[in-house]
C-alpha cells in the first residue's frame, strides 16, 4: 500500500513539475498538419464571378485571408491588409492577396470593401469547403503559400502591425523560388 | 462448489461470445444520410465545447457537415478516410471518440489497467483478511479467558 501511495505521490509531483517548468506557447505560427505540405486543391469564384483555382497561382507567393465582414478582429486588421497590399505592389516578387469569405454574403463583403478599401480578389466559399480544407474554424486566419504551392505559414487571429510583411519577407528570403 | 464455479465460467463465456458477436456484427447497408449522421456524431464542433458536429449549428460545424456530405456523395472515400481528412485539418481534438492507436490508446488502456489493478488490490486485501481471521482460540486466548473468569468468580465471592 505504501508503494502505491509513493507512486501516486511521484506522479502528482511530476505533473506539478511539468506545469511549473513548461513555458507558454508564444510562437506566432499556429500549428497545422498542412505546414510544409502542398496546399489543398481549392477552386471557387470571386464575388465578381471570375473563376479562382489555387493550383493556378503557382509561381507566386499567395496570401489567403479568411474573413467575415461582421467579425471584429477582421475589421480591425483590415487597414493592415490594405497597407500590405499597397506595399507589395512595389515588390518584383509580389505576394498575391486573396480574401476567402467565411460564412458571409457577397453583398455584405462587397459593401465592406467599397467602404474600407481593398481591391484584391474576394473568393466565395459558400459551403465552407475552402475553410474545411485548411482547417479554419474561426476567422480571421491568414495563410501564406509559397510559389511551389507549399503551405508555409498559418497565422490565427488578428494581425499585428507589420507582422504580415515581416513574415512574407522572411519566407521569401528563406525559400528562394 | 464445483457446480457453482462451472456456472460462473459458463456465464463469463456466454458474455464473452455475445460481446464479440455484438462488436463484429455488421449493421447492414447504410444510406448516405446514415453515413453522414454516423460520421458527424463522432466529430466534435471545433468552436464549441462538448457538442458534436451532428447537433451543432455553429458556422464551422455547418461547413464540416457540408464537406462530409459532399465527400459521402462523391463516394470516393470511406467513413474512416473522411474522418481522417477532417482530423488532419482540425487536429485530434475534433475526434469525439479517440483512436485506439498511439498515445490516444492510453485513453482506452488506462481505465482497463486501473480496473485490473484495483481488482488485484481488492483481491489481495480480502485474501489477507481471510488468512488473518482466527479460526480457533489459541492456548494463550484460553488462558486469558480462564484468568478473567477466575478473577470474576473471586470478585463475586468477596
Amino acid at each position: 500500500m505504501k508503494i502505491v501511495s509513493a507512486c501516486v505521490g511521484v506522479v502528482v509531483a511530476l505533473l506539478f513539475l511539468v506545469l511549473v517548468v513548461s513555458e507558454p506557447d508564444q510562437d506566432i505560427v499556429a500549428k497545422s498538419p498542412l505546414l510544409g505540405q502542398p496546399a489543398p486543391s481549392v477552386a471557387s469564384t470571386t464575388i465578381d464571378g471570375e473563376p479562382f483555382a489555387l493550383e493556378r497561382r503557382k509561381g507566386s507567393w499567395v496570401v489567403l485571408n479568411f474573413f467575415n465582414s461582421t467579425c471584429v478582429p477582421c475589421i480591425n486588421e483590415h487597414d493592415l491588409l490594405v497597407e500590405f497590399a499597397a506595399s507589395e505592389l512595389a515588390n518584383a516578387n509580389a505576394a498575391e492577396l486573396y480574401t476567402i469569405i467565411n460564412d458571409d454574403s457577397s453583398d455584405a463583403v462587397r459593401e465592406f470593401f467599397t467602404k474600407n478599401g481593398g481591391t484584391w480578389p474576394k473568393i466565395t466559399d459558400d459551403n465552407g469547403t475552402i475553410a474545411v480544407a485548411f482547417g479554419v474554424a474561426r476567422v480571421p486566419e491568414t495563410w501564406i503559400i509559397d510559389p511551389n504551392g507549399i503551405v508555409r505559414l498559418r497565422i490565427t487571429g488578428e494581425l499585428s502591425a507589420g507582422l504580415l510583411t515581416e513574415q512574407v519577407n522572411r519566407l521569401r528570403e528563406e525559400f528562394v523560388s | 462448489m464445483k457446480t457453482r464455479r462451472s456456472i460462473w465460467l459458463a456465464m463469463f463465456l456466454l458474455v464473452g461470445v455475445l460481446l464479440v458477436f455484438g462488436a463484429s456484427r455488421s449493421g447492414g447497408p447504410l444510406t448516405q444520410q446514415d453515413r453522414i449522421d454516423a460520421i458527424t456524431l463522432n466529430l466534435a464542433c471545433p468552436t464549441c465545447s462538448g457538442e458534436s458536429i451532428y447537433v451543432s449549428r455553429a458556422p464551422a460545424s455547418e461547413s464540416i457537415r457540408s464537406e462530409v456530405a459532399r465527400q459521402v456523395a462523391s463516394g470516393l472515400r470511406t467513413d474512416d478516410e473522411i474522418v481522417s481528412y477532417i482530423e488532419q485539418r482540425f487536429g485530434g481534438q475534433v475526434l469525439l471518440v479517440p483512436r485506439a492507436s498511439g498515445v490516444d490508446s492510453l485513453v482506452w488502456a488506462l481505465p482497463v489497467a486501473a480496473l485490473i489493478f484495483s481488482a488485484f488490490l481488492l483481491f489481495t486485501a480480502f485474501s489477507k483478511w481471510r488468512t488473518n481471521k482466527p479460526t480457533s482460540p489459541t492456548l494463550e486466548d484460553e488462558q486469558i479467558v480462564a484468568q478473567a473468569l477466575k478473577n470474576q468468580a473471586e470478585s463475586e465471592s468477596k
